[in-house]
């Protein structure tokens, strides 16, 4: 054994080096024959009878270096060298082909690639902490009647909470963090700039009990969380972007809200925080001080520290060792449903107890389901594609491959070997593939970049080595096909083969044609699933862009404005009323006005409890009356292009010290007051407190996304409403909104320097982003469907192309004996045509199975739409018509004297 | 071609070139080639070339090694010396060789019986 590898090793060795070995043997060979000949000129010889003597005796000089160089290195590489150099020359022969095979194979791995990074990422990476099958995210099925809580419901939970579980659950760290605002990130200032950044403050063992190293510096410790202090760990990326990676870094000071923040620490390079899709750029302890209540949320009666009612505080955990999750859990279970109920007096009857649950330590905490199925339909989706690439690349590959035959044939009659000749196509395919496969790659990249930004994900969704292995699977798998797809037919020829005509030899054998009419059928059924899907979507993106949001949002520009330092709500009226007047002095502005939670973003107050002029409403019982509800500016409705149905708008003229008032919308008036004619009508608390007039119904309109019903809603004038530290200031004005904001920008510049405008948008966007996600799932379903199309069309011209060009001494043979051209032009149109046909029919029970899955996906279209359907069989139907037209048209043209004379 | 000489066996040149360097020390192939033709007295032809394929292969498997020297000629010649173990090597195959030849010898000692 240890011979053949040290055999293995001295050949491989030998592969360098060639030709020094070669002059090396020829002058050791030459000493040799000069000393023998020496030997025979002294054993009496002339000298060239001693030359003649010594070559004879050394036997046949020619052949013995040829066995040398087979045997001093391996064939396989000077074979190989063959072999590619041929595959190169071939590829580079065909340049159409290559070309066509190439770029299939990119759309189709680099789709395939791309979504699967995604997916990977969204739906199995974990997050890259120590020993992440002990760490979970967790959850709670609500938090108790009398609690409120910030963020989603599943995953917020009290500081009281949060505490109890830490001592007493018997987990090993129960870990807290709390977003610094809704939309995650917080003013910063690391120069003399202010912007934007993402962050949360985090429990004193976020980074040991995650088990997530630094880069520089030092994590937090549980003195930094008791202390509140003001020190922050900023994340490799920020310190790159900011700090330049200066080394220095630790010690410097970064301002927060405006507070000052000692960096302590850089955060180990993979780690981008718990947030999902939003990559983190800082951490700080949790804080004590009114600025950084939870959330961001104003802090009038208190924070999170001191409110046990308010759930806002997400929660991770890790489970001790030699314990399973279940008996964690079991455990935890009781120690949280007593500490859910601290600070709420009693108990309702007949509650339903929140339930805790433990969700493993992925990436992304998982959710949305919508995100994760609408990606495994787009992993099936391009899966569909790439099976139709393959059998593009295959049926070119065959075709190609039927036209060597002759050349197989030849080689066949020469001496090589079935082995030589499988070693040969294997290799083509090898160079194909990888050509396809760095195409793809590059693709790839691309898409995926893409694909994150339409799905509204920042954190990294780059390729990894899982990826890459997925790909390289996926590519080996492809050659081998690709090799030994062709095989069979090169193969089928034997050496007899280069003596026939091609004529003779260009009967197709009914055999071939069955394998490359199943390929047709198949991916004509597979397309037809495709259009189906891309038909349904898309009509379900069309439905979606129409759907009137009953205002108009063109020409509105939306902002956030949280301005610093303010206290009290006299001071946060003051501030914001000042600006509103400011805001309107600018040219171009038509209205000005204000939103507490901003229109499309999906947030709402969601609350309940009313009486209407000191009744049930409309026989509902008070407590049952919820409805949603939003504090906004004086000419609110004027602004965001809101009919009146009734009544009027909010005016400069409710202050806060004049009459309560409340706007209402249709759906409110008719399910509460049981009319549209609700103004003049007065809304109180359950108790009859807080009384507000009705002064106006506005007609229904969209309030968190697009995709919402009408619910009961209404609206406060902000002045008298809670303190709100932070508004969305909403603007009409002439002309395109984005157009304004660096008038704006610099114009708030001028009011507080230290205050950046919070994601400043058109507020036409900010809707359409509510369906971002349909939308982006419709428009690749799309993009998969056309790509679809134009591989059916390409394989089934090539295909056609193929067979009309064997046959034809077939046809110049019929034209002869009298077939007439339309006959000829039928007689291929046909076959193709019954082929489609076939692919059509058991495309569409596949389809219709298929879009079965897709029926959650859909908005206001019938998994069974009759339209879609339509479409697509018309669609291939044409396609299939046209890409067969060209070829039929040859055939037809075919002139039967000089086909016949072709031999 | 005289008929009395034979062949040389397959694979009994690679153990001849082994003894031949185990016993006179590094040699070149044209003294290999000598020393196996006057050892064998005639009896077995050689193409001297088969000795350099014959080299290249032992050396492949790492049981002699070579390096350039002087021939007595004043000629670059290249040396061949057996190695550690190809020494080991060649104690397996002389035992062989014996064992089978005493095999060999035994039966065609047979005596045919009457």
């Amino acid at each position: 054994m240890t011979d053949r590898i040290l055999i293995f090793f001295a050949k491989l060795k030998a592969v360098f080096g060639q030709s020094k070995d070669d002059t090396a043997f020829s002058e050791e060979v030459n000493a040799h024959l000069d000393l023998l000949s020496e030997q025979f000129e002294r054993q009496g010889m002339s000298p060239a009878e001693a030359t003649q003597a010594a070559r004879r005796q050394f036997g046949n000089l020619t052949l013995l270096t040829q066995r040398r160089k087979e045997a001093r290195t391996t064939m396989f590489f000077s074979n190989l060298a063959r072999d590619l150099k041929y595959g190169v020359r071939q590829l580079v022969k065909t340049p159409v082909f290559t070309i066509v095979c190439v770029l299939t194979l990119a759309l189709g791995v680099g789709a395939n690639t791309a979504v699967f990074s995604v997916m990977h990422a969204v739906l199995m990476k974990m997050l890259p902490v120590h020993d992440a099958s002990k760490v979970v995210y967790v959850h709670t099925t609500g938090f108790p009647a009398g609690a409120h809580n910030t963020g989603d419901e599943a995953t917020s939970f009290s500081y009281a909470t949060y505490r109890e579980l830490r001592e007493h659950s018997g987990l090993e760290e129960v870990i807290g963090f709390i977003p610094m605002s809704s939309s995650g990130k917080a003013p910063v200032r690391v120069g003399t700039a202010p912007e934007e950044a993402a962050g949360d403050m985090v429990s004193g063992n976020y980074f040991s009990g995650l088990g997530v190293g630094v880069e520089l510096g030092r994590g937090f410790v549980q003195k930094d969380e008791d202390d509140h202090a003001a020190t922050t760990v900023i994340s490799e990326n920020f310190w790159t972007t900011h700090y330049s990676r200066n080394p220095n870094v630790i010690g410097k000071t970064l301002f927060i809200k405006s507070h000052p923040f000692t960096i302590v620490g850089v955060a180990a390079k993979r780690f981008e925080g718990t947030e999902g899709r939003l990559p983190l750029d800082f951490w700080i302890p949790l804080q004590s001080h009114p600025d950084f209540n939870a959330w961001g949320n104003p802090a009038e009666d208190g924070t999170y520290l001191t409110i046990p009612q308010f759930w806002c505080m997400r929660l991770m955990a890790r489970i001790p060792a030699g314990v399973s999750t279940d008996q964690a859990l079991a455990k935890a279970q009781g120690i949280f449903q007593q500490a859910a109920y601290l600070g709420i007096a009693q108990k309702r009857a007949g509650e339903r107890i929140p339930q805790l649950s433990f969700l493993p330590a992925k990436q992304f905490d998982s959710q949305d389901d919508t995100f994760a199925r609408s990606l495994k339909t787009l992993m099936a989706m391009v899966g569909l594609v790439l099976l139709i690439a393959i059998c593009n690349v295959v049926m070119l590959l065959m075709s190609r491959n039927a036209n060597r035959q002759r050349e197989f044939s030849i080689r066949l009659a020469l001496g090589a070997g079935r082995r030589v000749i499988a070693r040969q196509l294997l290799t083509e395919s090898f160079l194909l593939v990888s050509l396809g496969g760095a195409a793809a790659w590059i693709f790839a990249l691309a898409a995926t970049r893409a694909l994150g930004a339409w799905a509204r994900i920042d954190s990294n969704l780059q390729p990894d080595s899982v990826v890459l292995w997925f790909t390289l699977a996926i590519l080996l798998l492809l050659a081998i096909v690709f090799g030994l797809a062709p095989l069979r037919a090169a193969m089928s020829s034997g050496p007899d083969m280069a003596l026939r005509s091609s004529a003779a030899a260009s009967q197709t054998t009914s055999q071939k044609t069955r394998a490359g009419n199943v390929i047709i059928v198949t991916q004509v059924a597979m397309c037809v699933t495709l259009l189906v899907g891309a038909g349904l979507l898309l009509g379900t993106l069309r439905n979606l862009m129409n759907i009137p949001l009953g205002q108009k949002t063109e020409g509105v520009l939306v902002f956030g404005v949280h301005p610093q330092h303010v206290k009290s709500k006299e001071e946060s009226i003051a501030f914001f009323v000042n600006l509103q007047q400011r805001l309107r002095s600018i040219p171009g502005v038509e209205s000005v006005s204000f939103a507490s939670n901003r229109p499309g973003s999906g947030w709402s107050s969601n609350n309940g409890g009313l009486l209407v002029d000191g009744h049930k409403p409309n026989g509902a019982e008070p407590e049952q009356a919820y409805y949603r509800q939003n504090n906004v500016g004086s000419d609110f409705f004027r602004t965001m292009g809101v009919p009146i149905a009734q009544g009027r708008d909010f005016s400069d003229a409710d202050s806060s010290s004049a009459t309560q008032v409340v706007i209402v919308n249709e759906t409110f008036a008719k399910k509460y007051l049981g009319t549209l004619n609700a103004a003049g009508h007065i809304l109180t608390n359950t108790r009859g407190l807080h009384p507000r007039l009705i002064i106006g119904v506005v007609k229904d309109h969209k309030y968190t996304g697009i995709t919402e019903e009408p619910r009961p809603m209404r609206w406060v004038v902000f002045t008298q409403g809670d303190l709100e530290n932070q508004l969305d200031v909403e603007m009409r004005v002439k002309g395109d909104p984005m157009q304004m904001l660096p008038t704006v920008r610099t114009f708030m510049q001028q009011i507080d320097p230290d205050m950046p405008l919070l994601e400043p948008m058109a507020q036409s966007e900010v809707f359409q982003q509510s369906i971002s996600q349909q939308i982006m799932f419709a428009r690749l379903a799309g993009c998969f469907g056309v790509l679809a199309i134009i591989l059916i069309a390409t394989g089934l011209y090539g295909t056609l192309s193929y067979r009309v060009s064997k046959r034809s001494a077939e046809i110049g043979v019929r034209m002869a004996l009298g077939a007439q051209r339309s006959q000829i032009v039928w007689m291929v149109l046909r076959g193709s045509l019954l082929l489609t046909a076939i692919g059509v029919a058991i495309g569409i029970p596949f389809a219709m199975a298929a879009t079965m899955g897709l029926k959650n996906s859909l908005y206001g279209v019938k998994p069974l739409d009759l339209t879609s359907y339509l479409v697509a069989i018309v669609g291939v139907a044409v396609v299939a018509l046209t890409a067969s037209g060209l070829p039929a048209r040859r055939a037809g043209s075919v002139d039967p004297s000089s086909a016949l004379r072709a031999d | 071609m005289p008929t009395d000489k034979s062949e040389v066996l397959q694979g009994t040149l690679d153990l001849m070139i082994l003894k031949t360097l185990h016993a006179l020390g590094p040699l070149h192939g044209f003294g290999i080639a000598r020393r196996i033709e006057q050892l064998s007295e005639d009896v077995l032809t050689l193409n001297e070339g088969t000795v350099y394929t014959s080299l290249l292969r032992l050396q492949q498997k790492n049981w002699i090694a070579s390096e350039w020297g002087q021939s007595e000629n004043n000629r670059r010649a290249r040396f061949y010396n057996i190695t550690r173990r190809g020494l080991k090597q060649l104690a397996l195959e002389t035992e062989n060789w014996e064992r089978i030849s005493a095999v060999i010898s035994r039966v065609l000692a047979l005596e045919v019986k009457a």
